[in-house]
């Protein structure tokens, strides 16, 4: 071995020791806070308990837990259809070039910043939604819309490949046993993507659940969920708008540590979920 | 399929009988396209009309009617750092699991733990920057605050993408290197990084772009508004939370226009990096 090959390996070791280390502490900072939150208000009472009123100290994050929930499944039966059907036209209706042209199209619209789809959502979706249902426009309904049309972009083109992956010799052998192209599709293609499908979802779930700006601009920001046309909060918004609130110091400031800690245990559910389906098929 | 029918000639027609699904799917894709571009198209009806070189150059003000001018530097520079933070050691990262690591017990925990990462939301990194770097260290909300935010954020996101460009290189390339008697690192320095090179820069761009419209992280760390002069010590407001700023909390007679301006260049200069960066990875390829 050179010598430059072993001072580069020690190189690289410590560039994973300290990425391992600075996320390791970081992740403690959010547990010791939360750890504290807990000893003081504990957990049960705290997680189902829906009063939220930090004068009082009455931290009940219920409200906030099934906003986040709410919101982004909402979002992810929004955002299934027209996702699919974008799958579909780009794997197996555009054909050669304009499949690539296609999916660096919708690459684009994966970069688009968020807060320019929580703008749309201000100009757009909360105007429309009030003129229909005659209340503020505010609320979850407005915000799984906004958070659908940000998801399409990363699932439909997941779910693209995921087309792409079925074997040509399904398609073949379908066809040539005299099923319609239809039939080809929904027996035999979509059932075959199924696994990389339902993958696809987790991972835009996981984006949806952790939009903060998107979302904070068009839910409303009350602090108790009461139906899906009226103002309510998630878990990041409420982190979003209680930071100056509850500042450094304050007795209230470690809930909002137990809220980053329960953000990191719903995406942990989010990444094993994806494992363990990723095993079950091929 | 659909687009057979300009080969008419050459193949038997297929029924548009067992193509009805077909149609309907198309239909849905083409009207979700359409709400895609809805979302770009009011930016520019609203934005374009207030958009001039006063606009892009002077300084914001407090009754409106300013520019985004110090915003723009703000999010070019914060950006840039971080980059040249963090991407050198993201590169450093994913060598290390894509050439040295094979599937041993530390990847199996590493790569769902960098999938988590990926996910984690960034409001979180800003609640642990305020946390730490200005309550505890007493750092000022300042550039050089949001630059530690954005750079945690970007860690792991830029790993990930490198780790898919190495992975892309195939084992038989290295291997012939080895078998040469190329060492480890020359088989690095000398086939993997040259031929990675263009895929590099292009998810560079794409890292780049993600890191212009973080808003979430920044609104704490780097703040809601700029310093007189540039420093990394003066208050940082990026064009994602001038947008977010105007929009939400704006109270000026025109902020509905200064958003959807300050929008247009934000999605300009993301355009800009995403062409520019893949522009220069052709070249490179080429």
């Amino acid at each position: 071995m050179l010598k430059i090959d072993k001072a580069m390996d020690q190189v690289t070791y410590v560039s994973m020791a300290l990425f391992a280390a600075i996320w390791i502490v970081l992740i403690a900072i959010i547990v010791s806070g939360a750890w504290h939150f807990v000893q003081t208000h504990g957990f049960v009472s705290s997680v189902a308990s829906f009063q939220w009123d930090p004068l009082q100290s009455h931290f009940g994050i219920g409200s906030f837990i099934v906003g986040s929930i709410t919101v982004t499944l909402l979002a992810l039966v929004l955002a299934i259809p027209g996702s699919l059907a974008l799958g579909v036209l780009g794997s197996r209706i555009l054909q050669g070039k304009w499949q690539q042209q296609f999916v660096r199209f919708l690459t684009v619209f994966v970069s688009v910043p968020s807060v320019l789809y929580g703008w749309w959502g201000l100009t757009v979706v909360v105007p429309g939604i009030r003129r229909l249902s005659h209340t503020s426009g505010y609320g979850p309904l407005s915000a799984s819309i906004v958070l659908a049309l940000m998801i399409v972009p990363t699932f439909s083109i997941l779910s693209l490949n995921a087309l792409r992956h079925v074997p040509e010799s399904y398609i073949e052998g379908s066809i040539g046993l005299g099923a319609s192209e239809d039939q080809t599709l929904w027996h035999i293609i979509l059932p075959a993507a199924r696994p990389r499908i339902v993958q696809a979802a987790l991972i835009a779930v996981a984006r949806g659940l952790g939009e903060t700006i998107a979302v904070q601009m068009v839910i409303g920001g009350q602090v108790r969920i009461t139906s899906l046309l009226h103002p309510a909060s998630t878990l990041t918004t409420q982190l979003l708008t209680d930071l100056p609130l509850l500042p450094v110091g304050v007795p209230g400031h470690h809930v909002l540590d137990f809220m980053a800690l329960w953000l990191l245990i719903l995406m942990t559910v989010i990444v094993w979920l994806q494992y363990r389906l990723r095993g079950s098929g091929t | 399929m659909i687009t057979r029918g300009s080969q008419r000639g050459k193949m038997l027609k297929p029924t548009a009988q067992g193509r009805v699904g077909h149609f309907m799917l198309a239909g849905i894709a083409l009207l979700t396209l359409t709400l895609l571009l809805s979302v770009i198209i009011p930016l520019i009806v609203q934005g374009a009309p207030w958009l001039n070189l006063a606009f892009v150059f002077r300084r914001p003000q407090e009754l409106g009617s300013g520019g985004v001018g110090p915003e723009i530097v703000n999010t070019v520079v914060m950006v840039g750092i971080t980059q040249f933070i963090s991407l050198p050691l993201a590169l450093l990262n994913a060598i290390y699991r894509v050439e040295y690591d094979h599937g041993s017990q530390f990847a199996r925990w590493f790569d769902p733990g960098l999938q988590i990462l990926l996910s984690l939301p960034t409001m979180i990194i800003g609640l642990i920057v305020v946390d730490v770097a200005i309550a505890h260290w007493h750092w000022p909300v300042s550039v050089g605050s949001g630059i530690v935010a954005l750079s945690i954020i970007n860690w792991p996101f830029s790993i990930a993408l490198m780790v898919q460009v190495l992975r892309q290189i195939p084992d038989s390339w290295r291997e012939a290197s080895w078998a040469l008697g190329a060492s480890r690192w020359q088989t690095i320095i000398r086939l993997i990084l040259p031929v990675a090179g263009a895929d590099i820069i292009e998810q560079t761009g794409v890292a780049v772009a993600r890191l212009m419209g973080e808003t979430a992280a920044l609104i704490y760390t780097a703040g809601l508004n700029v310093g007189k002069k540039f420093s990394l010590t003066a208050p940082g407001e990026t064009l994602a939370v001038h947008l977010w700023y105007v929009r939400t909390e704006g109270l000026t007679a025109h902020a509905d226009q200064e958003a959807a301006a300050t929008g247009l260049v934000l999605l300009i200069l993301v355009l800009m990096v995403l062409w520019g960066s893949q522009k220069m990875a052709q070249w490179m390829k080429a």
